[in-house]
């Protein structure tokens, strides 16, 4: 029963609110394109090549035209008058245009000259009809009324000069290439409207989901709240469902903060008992209190990294910005790497300078050196290249010459506790935090921090910093 | 000696106490901040350890009101890596920082860089008074004072250090490591800004009584008091 009930409801709901239905609105606005399309092509074929157009003179107007022509008649029979007389009589003549047209061109005659505009020749196809009003684009006719007068047959029209025709004669008397611009302009509206309305959503959902697979988790596509439709449901379960992957992730991240922050009282006393016991421990005794204050100091390094990770990824740091030359922060960064090179037997080559005052925090843009630096000093097989260079932004390049990271991997190197291997081996030393620590704090400047594998091998490390926020 | 420690963390002040009692000091702890601040105003410590997340009354708190009445020594124990906390301390007049969890080695250095100090000032006050004047800055060693056109600076004891080394060598450069060695007792840290904290808390309380500049910077070397006009 309630699987019927149910199918129903989804058959026939849409009859009760069909603008809540994407098919409905694609079925009503197709519907009136081709509705619209149709209508063109209509008054396309309807248009004649001639500028006339007429209907049947009924009611009124056909009554008082019989009238003038019986007046006509009558005056040339009963006061003899000639046909030219009763025309130009001034009582006729102040009056509409009378127009008498004759099967011999020549003889035809009107009341009064018409302006240069008017084509009276046009009328001649309509003679054999019965009265019609006739529209041409400068003037419209009523007629023809036979006349019977001495001299001979005539057709009698009135002339309405100055008359504008109604809309619809106007258009049916358009130039042909007003009509096809007319035409594909309201089409192409017609359809530009449609095809925006359905794409207005998606390409908002589009845009917020590059930007939440970015890492910016508080992207959400815009939709407007009154929309029912497919699209707008859609919308707004895309953004329920960034809501939920922010909370989740902020969740982790704070879980992660948290529980380095708790660690550390523990470990504070852990290392204040080693130092006691390493004092009522004779000396021989020591290696084993040694490795446990190594392990602990570790264990340190590591909670301040992970703090310091969460900390910059949720922009929390305080920066403790000063005005600092950056080749003062380089070089300090560059002796302690040099030193650290050289127990490896490893040689640093640097190339350029950067005598160039910017506004940071030096201790962490040189905690972001020294992470990309010991981190290219462990890969590396003999030579570290560093390159400095200074154009439209701060560039500093720091190359190995190591294996490289497997292209797959370039994007995923910033990441906490990524690590190559699967095996995670340790016995590179590290926490895994060091690029991560780089990246946010290069970030945290407004530069960027990006990887790229060199030819023939070797990892480059990328730092671009901006100029003009440092001036 | 007496040392007050001021933390919440019960188990590492039982271990604190037991390892500086071996090294000859005598040690007292406070759980929360408004205790430790009674024991502190009441009585005389060489060195107060001062952590900074404190129940009652927050570590910034507590060395504010102190410093309103006591110059005592105070070491604040921060968070690592919360470079906030510690120049916040710095700022309300702290003498040193060392950051959490700290080795107990460093910390026994420090704190002995304090006796030291202390121990010093016992036996130039023994000795006839012993006055520096640059200017118009007169420093009185054996009291541990420090005058500004006659009007006494109330200066912390590492303020004190600082000054009294820059005057003592006015008109010549003292790096910020000789600073660092000769008053905090340790090797500047890279990226270090605690002596800077210290000499711009100098330049303040000097300013309140005369505006003419007399510490100078020298930019990635260190500092020079100024003698003469």
């Amino acid at each position: 029963m309630s699987l019927s009930k149910g199918s129903n409801k989804t058959l026939f709901s849409w009859l009760k609110h069909p603008q809540h239905f994407l098919f409905f609105k694609i079925f009503v606005w197709f519907w009136l394109t081709v509705i619209g399309t149709i209508t063109a092509l209509v008054f396309l074929s309807n248009i004649a090549t001639n500028q006339v157009s007429c209907e049947n003179l009924h009611g009124p107007m056909l009554k008082n035209l019989q009238y003038t022509a019986k007046g006509i008649e009558r005056m040339a029979l009963k006061h003899n008058k000639s046909i030219t007389e009763i025309l130009t009589h001034p009582r006729r003549a102040k009056r509409k245009l009378l127009y008498l047209n004759s099967d011999q061109p020549d003889h035809s005659l009107s009341s009064r000259v018409p302006s240069s505009e008017i084509d009276l020749s046009l009328l001649n196809f309509t003679k054999n009809m019965s009265p019609q009003i006739i529209f041409t684009e400068y003037y419209q006719a009523f007629g023809p009324i036979k006349i019977n007068l001495p001299e001979g047959q005539f057709y009698l029209y009135e002339i309405d000069e100055n008359h504008q025709p109604p809309f619809f004669i106007r258009l049916k008397l358009m130039p042909i290439w007003l009509k096809v611009i007319i035409a594909l302009l309201a089409s192409l509206t017609l359809s530009f409207i449609f095809s925006r309305n359905l794409i207005a959503p998606i390409n908002h959902l589009k845009q917020a989901a590059i930007k939440l697979s970015d890492g910016d988790l508080t992207a959400r596509a815009e939709i407007d709240p009154n929309r029912q439709d497919e699209l707008a449901v859609l919308g707004r379960d895309f953004n329920s469902m960034a809501t939920q992957l922010e909370q989740l992730i902020s969740a982790q991240k704070r879980l992660l903060a948290d529980i380095s922050h708790e660690l550390r009282s523990p470990l504070t006393r852990l290392k204040m008992a080693t130092g006691l016991a390493q004092m009522q421990t004779p000396e021989e005794n020591q290696t084993y209190l040694l490795r446990i204050e190594k392990e602990a100091n570790q264990l340190d390094k590591m909670i301040a990294d992970v703090l310091q990770v969460s900390r910059l990824e949720a922009k929390s740091q305080a920066l403790s910005l000063h005005q600092q030359s950056l080749q003062i922060i380089i070089d300090h960064v560059l002796n302690d790497a040099q030193f650290e090179a050289k127990q490896t037997h490893k040689q640093l080559l640097v190339n350029g300078n950067l005598n160039i005052d910017i506004h940071c925090d030096e201790s962490l843009i040189a905690s972001a050196l020294e992470n990309v630096l010991r981190n290219a000093i462990k890969y590396s097989e003999k030579n570290i290249t560093i390159t400095l260079s200074l154009s439209d932004a701060i560039y500093i390049e720091i190359c190995d010459d190591g294996p490289g990271v497997e292209p797959q991997n370039l994007t995923k190197l910033c990441e906490p506790f990524f690590r190559q291997s699967d095996a995670r081996d340790r016995t590179s030393g590290g926490t895994g935090l060091g690029l991560a620590i780089a990246k946010n704090a290069i970030a945290a400047h407004a530069g960027s921090l990006t990887l790229h594998n060199k030819q023939p091998s070797g990892l480059c490390v990328r730092i671009a910093l901006p100029l003009d926020k440092q001036q | 000696m007496k040392l007050l420690m001021i933390d919440d963390d019960t188990g590492l002040c039982e271990l604190l106490s037991e390892y500086l009692t071996a090294q000859g000091f005598q040690i007292e702890c406070a759980h929360n901040g408004e205790q430790g601040l009674k024991q502190a105003l009441e009585q005389e410590y060489a060195l107060i350890l001062l952590d900074v997340m404190l129940p009652k009354l927050d570590g910034f708190e507590v060395l504010k009101q102190l410093r309103q009445k006591k110059l005592t020594p105070v070491i604040m124990l921060t968070a690592k890596g919360e470079d906030f906390d510690r120049i916040f301390g710095l700022e309300l007049g702290a003498d040193d920082y060392i950051p959490k969890p700290f080795n107990h080695r460093e910390l026994l250095a420090r704190v002995k860089a304090i006796a030291r100090r202390i121990e010093h000032i016992t036996s130039l006050a023994n000795t006839s008074s012993n006055k520096l004047t640059v200017n118009n800055i007169v420093i009185n060693l054996a009291a541990r004072e420090a005058y500004v056109d006659e009007h006494p600076l109330s200066l912390t004891g590492t303020e004190y250090e600082v000054l009294a080394l820059l005057v003592k060598h006015a008109g010549e450069v003292v790096s910020k490591e000789q600073i660092s060695e000769e008053v905090l007792g340790r090797r500047l840290a890279s990226f270090d800004r605690s002596i800077d904290m210290h000499v711009s808390n100098i330049r303040k309380k000097i300013a309140e009584f005369n505006n003419a500049e007399r510490i100078k910077t020298m930019r990635g070397t260190g500092y020079v008091f100024i003698q003469g006009e």
